[in-house]
């Protein structure tokens, strides 16, 4: 295990991307949870049309880099831009537009709401966005080849199921980026290649993804893996070889 | 999506919601029956304090000063004013006729019984329960009955303008051995006499158990004071005295002219006392004012207490609503921080909790207006013996009032829905 300072990782960045617009960009991004750091200066860009996983053991800050990436939460310290627009100091007011408007969340525990079907989940995105469309929400659907499950409870669905619903509520807005937290965590293998199928596909249309995984065999589907570990991020054996 | 929400919250969470509906008809059944009693209530005690007696007097302008001894007034029988028992309707004529339920006469003299020759006793002429001819009221029944409903006879009451049927005082009627269906002889001072019939035993006040109530026509021919009345007691409705009514009471020219027509334009026991003078010139009217000034001060408190009650349900069940709201908020904290997730601004999220207050205001306020209602006319017939008016705009307040209940119920957990962190709840760190 390597770590790398910051100008490395850029370098390595610069020379493995073709140089399209960047959608995250950070600066010395930190989260403190009191004494605990779990987020250490990190500096990360990712560009248009890039499908990135995160991986890193357990409690390396992934879910708190996530967290900060997707406008749920504010960094201690650091900057933070999306599409340009620096969102470090944003309120939770300005903070809820950028959410509804540019990104979409794909969870590992799925939250759906458990008294909606399906379609009337996917709705929910629509309805806090602008206005609710039903044709367009079962469409979406369709998408994730749930098109027959629409009027089906979450409880009367299976977890890949499921997570399809979930990934067709983050698509529902048409949002500039993706981000997944373990998304085929509770899954079995052959959901779990049909999510990642999904997201390959989402990925090809031009949308950015970034994937937090612990299945190193899904990290290899992406473009490039970042690491974390104990905060900071790292360069890992593998990754350079 | 909104509705379809509050729906599903509905449905899901039914028994809570029941409970919450269930807090805010409790609480307003007893506003409103409360409200519409205490609009009612003022009309209806007056009239059941008049089961206490009457609370005006009315005696001729130079009799103001009585000579009475034992309740037997020895101011010689020639030479006193009476008033005239023809001017009587003019009471029931005055601005506030309609708050007169009752006036009776009196005319008063000492007689002696057939038996013991020497001993006086009074005889009290009196109406039992005689229609009045007054203009604009066809039923208008008055006298002792009306205006001192405590009168209890044993017996039959004696027929009205009988000349031969009398009562006889409790006390009376133990030291003569008298019983319903005795006959006696009375004779006056003026040296008239006439031979009745015991109808009745009565249970009055001090006054009447030493003596002998009779129609008043009878004790007008003992007396030879044909169409004469010595006073007239009256019951009126009144309303609380207040410092205007105090300051006319000392002074009715104190007044300027719209304090006058105030205090003239309204229920004071002084008020009407004024005006039953100006009908009859040669009267003098006095309140009885230990019963018209307590009446008026129960009047007040019980009013006061119906409104510290309703006040208390209105607090109570605005806490029940928020603790009710609260932990269904904590319980949907999962839930609220999807929604914030998904970029729901926080006037969203309130909306539908605030929604769900209003619905449950709304059902529950309905429905406590109805069951109120009823109940307000159970409380009307027992304890009043009458219905009570109920006032349409009540439920309108109620309905107001019982959505502002839940509303105040949900400024608490709206506070804690502002506070949930969509990143906390959705990891479950809370
Ligand atoms: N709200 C919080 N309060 C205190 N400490 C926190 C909080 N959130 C995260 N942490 C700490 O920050 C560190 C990073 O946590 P994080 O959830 O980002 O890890 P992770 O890489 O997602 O782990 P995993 O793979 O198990 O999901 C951990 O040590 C964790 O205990
Ligand atoms: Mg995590």
């Amino acid at each position: 295990m390597l770590q790398a300072s910051s100008d490395e990782l850029e370098e390595f960045e610069t020379d493995s991307e073709s140089q399209t617009r960047p959608v995250i960009e950070t600066r010395g991004l930190t989260k403190r949870f009191g004494t605990v750091t779990a987020l250490d200066h990190i500096d990360l860009t990712i560009r248009a049309g890039e499908f990135v996983s995160v991986m890193g053991p357990s409690g390396s800050g992934k879910t708190t880099f996530l967290n900060l990436i997707s406008c749920l939460d504010t960094p201690t310290e650091g900057s933070y831009l999306l599409d340009g627009i620096d969102v470090s100091t944003f309120t939770e007011k300005e903070r809820a537009v950028m959410r509804r408007e540019r990104i979409g969340l794909v969870f590992q525990q799925f939250h759906l709401i458990p008294y909606l079907n399906a379609q009337e989940n996917v709705m929910l995105a629509q309805h806090y966005h602008s206005v609710v469309d039903a044709e367009g929400a079962t469409r979406a659907l369709e998408r994730v080849g749930l098109a027959d499950r629409a009027h089906h409870l979450p409880s009367q669905l299976s977890g890949g199921e499921q997570q399809r619903v979930c990934i067709a509520r983050a698509l529902i807005n048409e949002p500039s980026l993706i981000l997944a937290d373990e998304p085929t965590g509770n899954l079995d293998a052959k959901n779990e290649h049909l999510v990642m199928e999904l997201f390959s596909e989402l990925h090809r249309e031009g949308r950015v993804i970034v994937l937090i995984t612990h299945n190193p065999e899904l990290g290899r589907r992406t473009d490039r893996t970042i690491w974390f570990e104990h905060g900071r991020r790292v360069r890992r054996a593998s990754e350079a070889a | 999506m909104f509705t379809r929400l509050l729906q599903q919250s509905f449905r899901r969470d039914w028994r809570r919601k029941l409970l919450a509906i269930f807090t805010i008809v409790l609480a307003t059944t007893l506003m409103t029956a409360l409200a519409s009693l205490s609009i009612d209530v003022g009309d209806k005690m007056a009239r059941e304090m008049k089961a206490y007696g009457s609370n005006i007097k009315v005696v001729p302008k130079s009799d103001s000063i009585p000579l009475t001894i034992g309740g037997v007034n020895y101011n010689p029988l020639s030479g006193r004013d009476y008033l005239n028992e023809a001017d009587l309707p003019k009471i029931k004529d005055i601005f506030w006729r309609n708050n007169i339920t009752g006036l009776t006469p009196f005319l008063t003299l000492p007689v002696t019984l057939g038996s013991a020759e020497d001993d006086h006793v009074p005889l009290i002429g009196t109406y039992f329960h005689k229609l009045m001819p007054v203009e604009g009221f066809d039923n208008f029944f008055t006298g002792v009955t009306v205006t001192h409903p405590f009168w209890q006879v044993t017996g039959t009451w004696p027929e009205e303008d009988s000349l031969d049927q009398v009562l006889v005082g409790e006390t009376l009627a133990e030291r003569q051995g008298l019983k319903p269906g005795a006959t006696l002889t009375l004779t006056s001072a003026e040296g008239k006499s006439r031979n009745v019939t015991v109808s009745g035993i009565v249970e009055a006040s001090e006054e009447e158990a030493g003596g002998i109530v009779a129609p008043l026509a009878l004790a007008q021919d003992l007396a030879g004071l044909s169409g004469k009345v010595g006073s007239v007691s009256v019951s009126a409705l009144t309303i609380p005295e207040n410092s205007l009514s105090r300051k006319a009471r000392s002074d009715p020219s104190s007044l300027d002219a719209q304090q006058y027509d105030t205090w003239y334009c309204s229920a004071y026991v002084s008020a009407i006392v004024h005006q039953i003078e100006e009908a009859l010139p040669n009267a003098s009217a006095r309140p009885i004012w230990q019963v018209a000034d307590s009446e008026g001060v129960v009047i007040g408190k019980i009013q006061l207490l119906m409104a510290v009650v309703a006040l208390a349900a209105f607090a109570s069940s605005a806490m029940a609503i928020s603790s009710l709201l609260n932990t269904s908020v904590m319980e949907r904290s999962r839930e609220i921080g999807l929604m914030k997730a998904l970029g729901a601004s926080e006037a969203a999220i309130l909306s539908l909790f605030l929604g769900e207050a209003v619905i449950i205001g709304i059902i529950g306020g309905l429905i406590g207006a109805a069951l109120g209602a009823g109940l307000s006319q159970i409380i009307g017939l027992t304890v009043f013996g009458a219905t009570i008016t109920f006032p349409g705009v009540v439920v309108l307040v109620v309905v107001i009032a019982s959505i502002l209940i839940a509303l105040a119920g949900s400024v608490l957990p709206s506070r804690t829905i502002a506070a949930l962190a969509p990143v906390e709840t959705l990891y479950g760190r809370r």
